[in-house]
């Protein structure tokens, strides 16, 4: 994929970027979980806006109900940050975390912002470290549930015409449970993430 | 961009040919055509992974040295490419510092 606003090398130095930042967030959810983590290839694509959610559809399979929990951040770039819980998955995290029987929705809840929060903080954070950049984020919030991947975002709430998608997925190597974050900027945010790659790039 | 720093990291005396790969398969193209005495291995790669070409090069009666070169900060794959006879593990980002001590503890330097 190569476009205008981001070429081959800033795709590669994104991944890169992005590689670095999700071995420290699956270290940490590894922790979490008392499991070994397998970390995927960071995607990378640029797309209009409109077609966000066929490409999520795509990635996590359209057939699959997910819970999905949203962080917005904000730095000099900006954009928001998506986990998605596959909903099969969901039902062996009581166990996975050493809780007796299964989870209220409540408290299901309430663990999944969690484990979204600690993905979108070490992910996020790394990234931005990387990137010589101060980043704040909001708190997490429940964006759906039960819902279907390519139906999670409506982009017309977004008013974005361009996005950059960043997806990074961890999966354990048993059990169903899989958490893919993916990271969405606007046009203006894309341009700067170019420019503060390309200021990495020329420190190397 | 992985590969100039893992370029810019090794020892600048070291009189060698550098070969790239772009995934696991590759690299054990280029193995078998005589031209890895020493590999530095990530493992998240499209296609065939680090772990896979571990795998592959033990059973292939692994006759090179290799150095995996990961973000994987999890202590369970340090030890599993060890395991698999990996010489060491060296977190990204990668530094000379972290790779000369390795390449003379086993004498390839």
């Amino acid at each position: 994929m190569s476009t205008p606003e981001f070429n081959e090398e800033h795709r590669d130095a994104l991944q890169e970027v992005a590689n670095v930042a999700m071995g420290e967030a699956g270290a940490k959810l590894a922790e979490l979980l008392g499991t070994f983590v397998r970390l995927s290839v960071p995607r990378i694509e640029i797309s209009a806006a409109t077609q966000v959610p066929d490409i999520l559809g795509k990635l996590l399979g359209s057939d699959n109900a997910v819970t999905a929990v949203r962080q917005s951040f904000l730095s000099r770039i900006q954009g928001e940050a998506i986990v998605l819980f596959g909903e099969a998955g969901c039902a062996e995290l009581a166990d996975l975390m050493g809780y007796e029987g299964a989870f209220a929705s409540a408290q299901r809840r309430e663990v999944l912002l969690d484990i979204a929060n600690v993905l979108v903080g070490a992910c996020l954070g790394g990234v931005f470290r990387q990137l010589g950049l101060e980043l704040g984020y909001s708190a997490p919030s429940l964006l759906a549930e039960n819902t279907l991947a390519d139906r999670v975002i409506h982009t017309e709430s977004l008013n974005w015409r361009r996005a950059l998608l960043v997806e990074v997925n961890f999966r354990l190597e048993q059990g169903a449970f899989s958490s893919h974050l993916v990271i969405l900027l606007p046009e203006h945010s894309i341009d700067r993430l170019r420019e503060s790659l390309e200021q990495m790039m020329a420190t190397l | 961009m992985a590969r100039k720093m893992l370029q810019r990291a090794l020892p600048a005396h070291w009189d060698i040919e550098v070969s790239h790969a772009a995934n696991g398969i590759e690299a054990l193209d280029a193995y078998r055509a005589g031209k890895a005495a020493v590999m530095f291995l990530d493992l998240t790669m499209p296609d065939m992974d680090g772990y896979q070409v571990l795998r592959t090069l033990r059973r292939e009666s692994l006759d090179c040295f290799v150095i995996v070169v990961s973000a994987d900060v999890q202590p369970m794959a340090q030890e599993r490419v060890k395991q698999l006879g990996a010489i060491g593990f060296v977190r990204k980002p990668v530094t000379a510092e972290k790779i000369a001590p390795l390449l003379e503890e086993y004498g390839v330097l």
